[in-house]
């Protein structure tokens, strides 16, 4: 089962290089597939316990560790599933948009790489997955060509100096305990200061490459100059790669002292980024950039129920952390979907092009008005169960005023960007008039993420149920 | 690696400065070439750094013996630094290319749809 989900996307990605004639439907395929078996492991998982595997049969120690816990089934499933509608989304706009035909072996390479990073629990096979990862996504930002050059490379550069700094992190744990795999670690653990070294040095550069507020620089220009599916791809699902290893390290690794010290840097990074994030997204005069903001911001939360989670080891927080990825990534690939088709339509790249969108592309704005509803936190979205779980498991904690209030602000500066594009879209005095017909497909592939995202409230319960059980 | 021999810890140190020049010429330098040999120099140094740590000593015959695990990590390393220089490189190139270009909008659409429609 676990060889099917990487052997899939790996020949086919190889076969389209072969045969671009049918690149877009092997691509297709090989993310449905991926999909059917990522809910079949994640359905064996829930029954059958967590699975592990010691490649190629060589001892514990040497050989690398595999882990498929229901967290790890249920971000492949996401992973293939968001592959899936944006493969059809860039099928249907291919021709119209002029995607190069390199996106599709690429973005099938993006899924082997996630999944494969999603599974692993060997320090120096997560090394090898992130930089498949920023390789591959660089070249899809890439293939917006012209423009997109200088983005992608500060990208690429910025995101190589990351895998060093966790290269060398990993190489410093090598030297003092001789492992590589995270669990023989993790019982050989004692905080001496080399070690603490070494996972400063490894979170540095995963908070780089994940673009954590005070490292996010890189990643507005870069997403803001991808093409749009490529952008959802980027925001709903690559920076994620590297957060998760950030938790492996410091929930599973950290000593109890190391994790107390540093919970409150990352609560702080957190905040800071929400509110960074969502006055940059405020401010931005181009759509896709404010988007961008907001994948800043939202990942922000991420970051802040990380260091609650170091500070009250409280599963709740826990849960939220997952939830919050989860529905960013739907309500992003709904996001940028929707204004890369609006951007497209009616031609431009600043704000005011929404100008009466309500009108002239209401399926889009649409779209993008639900999944800002979760990104804002909206009841009954799947922002708005992550975000009650972290409230939750902050009023347990009996922290009833900081946090809290902390909360409230980022979520008025969300709402305020939110709006910002709603108000002038429902502005039809005067409406931007489209350049060709509005295709209805491409909006209704938008609204379809937009609309999960919604559901995600109805499966709350067993979510956290499966989420809490992880933590 | 149980006792620190002098030999260690020049090599370490050597290491742990090329490492240092990398860092220092990343985060100064704003040329993307520059950058790029920066990358290559920390990378050099961490691979250094693993040789290093490899070192086991000798055994009977007196033949010198090494952590192969470390070994096959600094093949795996040299691998992908490798093929991140050699796209990194060629990603600037294509940038130092397009640069007289931008002065011609109409050469450059031109440019633009060849580059994004290499298939047909």
């Amino acid at each position: 089962m676990i060889i099917v989900l990487l052997l899939v996307p790996l020949l086919s990605a190889l076969l389209m290089l072969l045969w671009p004639r049918i690149a877009p439907l092997l691509a297709l395929l090989s993310a449905a597939v991926s999909s059917l078996f990522a809910a079949k492991l994640l359905l064996q998982v829930n029954e059958q316990g967590t699975l592990q595997w010691l490649l190629a049969g060589w001892p514990t120690g040497l050989a690398i560790s595999w882990q498929a816990d229901s967290l790890s089934c249920l971000l492949i499933l996401l992973c293939s599933i968001l592959q899936l509608l944006v493969g059809f989304y860039a099928f249907a706009t291919r021709a119209r948009d002029q995607l190069s035909q390199g996106f599709w072996p690429l973005s099938t390479l993006l899924q082997l790489s996630l999944t494969v990073l999603w599974l692993s629990r060997d320090l120096f096979n997560l090394y090898v997955c992130l930089e498949l990862l920023g390789l591959v996504a660089v070249a899809l930002v890439s293939l917006s060509g012209g423009k997109a050059f200088k983005p992608a490379l500060n990208y690429l550069l910025l995101s190589l100096f990351g895998s060093l700094c966790y290269l060398l992190g990993v190489v410093l744990l090598y030297a003092v305990y001789g492992l590589l795999d995270i669990k023989g670690l993790a019982q050989a653990w004692q905080a001496d200061w080399l070690s603490s070294c070494a996972l400063l040095l490894m979170s540095l550069g995963l908070m780089l490459k994940a673009a954590l507020w005070p490292l996010h620089a890189w990643l507005p220009a870069a997403h803001a100059a991808a093409p749009a599916p490529v952008s959802a791809l980027l925001s709903a699902l690559v920076v994620k790669g590297p957060l998760f290893i950030l938790c492996l390290l410091w929930l599973q690794l950290a000593s109890v002292q190391q994790a107390q010290l540093v919970a409150p840097l990352f609560a702080g990074a957190g905040l800071a980024a929400l509110l960074f994030g969502g006055w940059s997204a405020l401010r931005t005069p181009f759509i896709k950039n404010l988007v961008a903001y907001s994948t800043v911001a939202q990942l922000g939360y991420a970051t802040l129920a990380l260091g609650l989670m170091l500070k009250f080891d409280q599963p709740l927080i826990f849960a939220a952390l997952w939830l919050f990825v989860l529905a960013h990534a739907l309500a992003k690939a709904a996001c940028f979907l929707a204004v890369g088709e609006m951007s497209a339509t009616l031609g431009g790249k600043r704000l005011t092009i929404v100008k009466g969108a309500s009108q002239t592309m209401p399926l889009a704005m649409f779209a993008f008005a639900v999944a800002g509803g979760s990104l804002i936190g909206l009841p009954p979205s799947g922002g708005f169960v992550a975000k009650w779980a972290l409230l939750q498991g902050l009023w347990l904690q009996g922290e009833l005023l900081l946090w809290p209030l902390a909360l409230v602000l980022a979520t008025l500066l969300s709402a305020a960007y939110v709006f910002r594009v709603v108000v002038v879209a429902f502005d039809r005095a005067d409406p931007v008039a489209p350049d060709f017909a509005p295709q209805l497909l491409p909006q209704w592939l938008a609204l379809l993420p937009a609309l999960a995202v919604w559901a995600m409230a109805m499966f709350s319960e067993p979510l956290l149920l499966l989420l809490r059980l992880e933590a | 690696m149980t006792e620190l021999s002098a030999t260690f810890i020049v090599f370490a140190f050597t290491a742990a400065s090329l490492i240092a020049i990398g860092f220092y010429s990343f985060i100064t330098g704003p040329e993307p070439l520059r950058r790029i040999l920066a990358l290559n120099i920390i990378s050099a140094g961490i691979f250094m750094l693993m040789v290093v740590l490899a070192y086991r000593g000798y055994d009977d015959t007196a033949v010198s013996v090494g952590d192969p695990v470390l070994q096959a990590l600094v093949l795996t390393g040299l691998v992908v630094a490798v093929s991140a220089t050699a796209f990194a490189l060629a990603m600037l190139a294509r940038l130092e290319q397009q640069k007289p270009e931008q002065q011609k909008p109409e050469q450059n659409r031109v440019a633009k749809s060849q580059i994004s429609r290499p298939e047909q």
